[in-house]
């Protein structure tokens, strides 16, 4: 132990400021920074007992536990892997589905385009044929209106001669006139023989 | 034998048995003719609703005093037994009947004014020549032939009236 604690002085005293802890005497002085000898000696072996149980007793310990974080890590990882190739997959088919989506839509769009065509063409051939009917009923109307009208009016101003040849022939058949009458009826069937009448006259 | 036949033969044997047979088929044929003409007359001869006794003092105050006895008799009968719709009809058959005894055809003959008795003579063998038959005529006053005359023979028509020449001129027109 002697010689163990002679080696250190000896190498203490080695370094600059070893010279100023040794006074006339033999003594060593307190150096403003550098701890006395012996407490340097116990420091030193109570520190290596202290590191040596840590190392015994909290190695293990701190070596699992870097071991779980590790693997915990690792399964961070791996399901953090997973889930981008999900992700990837996922925006692959939703790619996929948007081609789709887009492709049907311009399929959608060229039929209801085709259609709307169809349905434009069909209606202008019928709106033509309707307004061509219309015209020809129209014009049928018209030609029967007129007829009608003309018709009315040749029937009233046949009325209204009618009703004049009436009155004129009421008025002018005074008692003389419907003499005269009877006279040229007997007259006229006496004339007539029986090979000559027989039918209404 | 219809009902009718059998109307007309009891009406002409009756005339006949009374001596009135002329007289009486005048009065029947011309009363006839009026009933014919007039709605008002013919409604009430024939209502069922009016009693027969109420339609029979309307006949009696119709004829009596402007035609015989025996005519309003007839006639009274007639109504009395619910016939007054036949009675037309029944009087046509008893004036065919007269003429046939007779061996000549009715003419019914249509005038707006009343013929007179040599009219009706001239007209009766006017109407003979043309028809090569013995005629009997009936006159009967139609004011709605308004001039001429028109004359029925059977299925003969011979008509002159002014009517038939208006509305033949309103047809062409």
């Amino acid at each position: 132990m002697n010689h163990l604690t002679s080696a250190l002085v000896a190498g203490m005293q080695q370094f600059p400021g070893a010279e100023y802890g040794i006074d006339d005497q033999g003594y060593t002085t307190h150096h403003p920074l550098w701890p006395e000898q012996a407490e340097l000696i116990y420091g030193g072996i109570a520190s290596l007992i202290v590191i040596g149980l840590l190392i015994w007793k909290a190695g293990p310990l701190l070596k699992k536990a870097m071991a779980a974080r590790t693997d915990k890590i690792q399964v961070e990882l791996d399901e953090s892997a997973a889930a981008k190739r999900d992700a990837e997959a996922e925006a692959a088919r939703i790619r996929q589905s948007l081609g789709n989506i887009d492709a049907e839509r311009q399929r959608v769009l060229a039929d209801a385009d085709a259609q709307a065509q169809a349905l434009l063409a069909d209606g202008r051939t019928r709106l033509d044929a309707e307004a061509a009917e219309l015209e020809a009923k129209a014009q049928a109307d018209i030609a029967a209106g007129a007829g009608r009208a003309g018709d009315e009016l040749r029937g009233e101003i046949a009325r209204l001669a009618g009703a004049a040849a009436d009155l004129v022939v009421e008025r002018s058949l005074d008692d003389a006139t419907q003499q005269q009458l009877i006279e040229a009826y007997i007259a006229k069937v006496g004339a007539t023989t029986p090979a000559t009448s027989g039918a209404t006259r | 034998m219809n009902v009718i036949e059998g109307y007309a033969n009891g009406l002409f044997e009756i005339a006949k048995a009374e001596g009135t047979l002329d007289e009486v088929e005048d009065e029947l044929f011309r009363f006839a003719r009026s009933y014919e003409s007039s709605d008002e007359l013919r409604n009430a001869l024939t209502d069922e609703l009016v009693p027969v006794t109420r339609r029979q003092s309307i006949v009696e105050d119709l004829l009596g005093g402007k035609a015989s006895p025996t005519t309003a008799q007839l006639v009274s009968m007639i109504v009395g037994s619910g016939r007054g719709r036949d009675l037309p009809a029944i009087v046509d058959r008893l004036v065919q009947r007269a003429a046939a005894t007779k061996d000549a055809t009715v003419a019914e003959v249509r005038t707006a004014v009343a013929l007179s008795a040599d009219q009706q003579d001239r007209l009766r063998a006017a109407l003979a020549n043309a028809t090569g038959r013995n005629i009997t005529v009936k006159a009967v006053v139609d004011p709605s032939v308004l001039g001429g005359v028109v004359a029925t023979v059977g299925d003969t028509v011979i008509d002159g009236t002014v009517r038939t020449h208006l509305e033949q001129l309103k047809s062409r027109l």
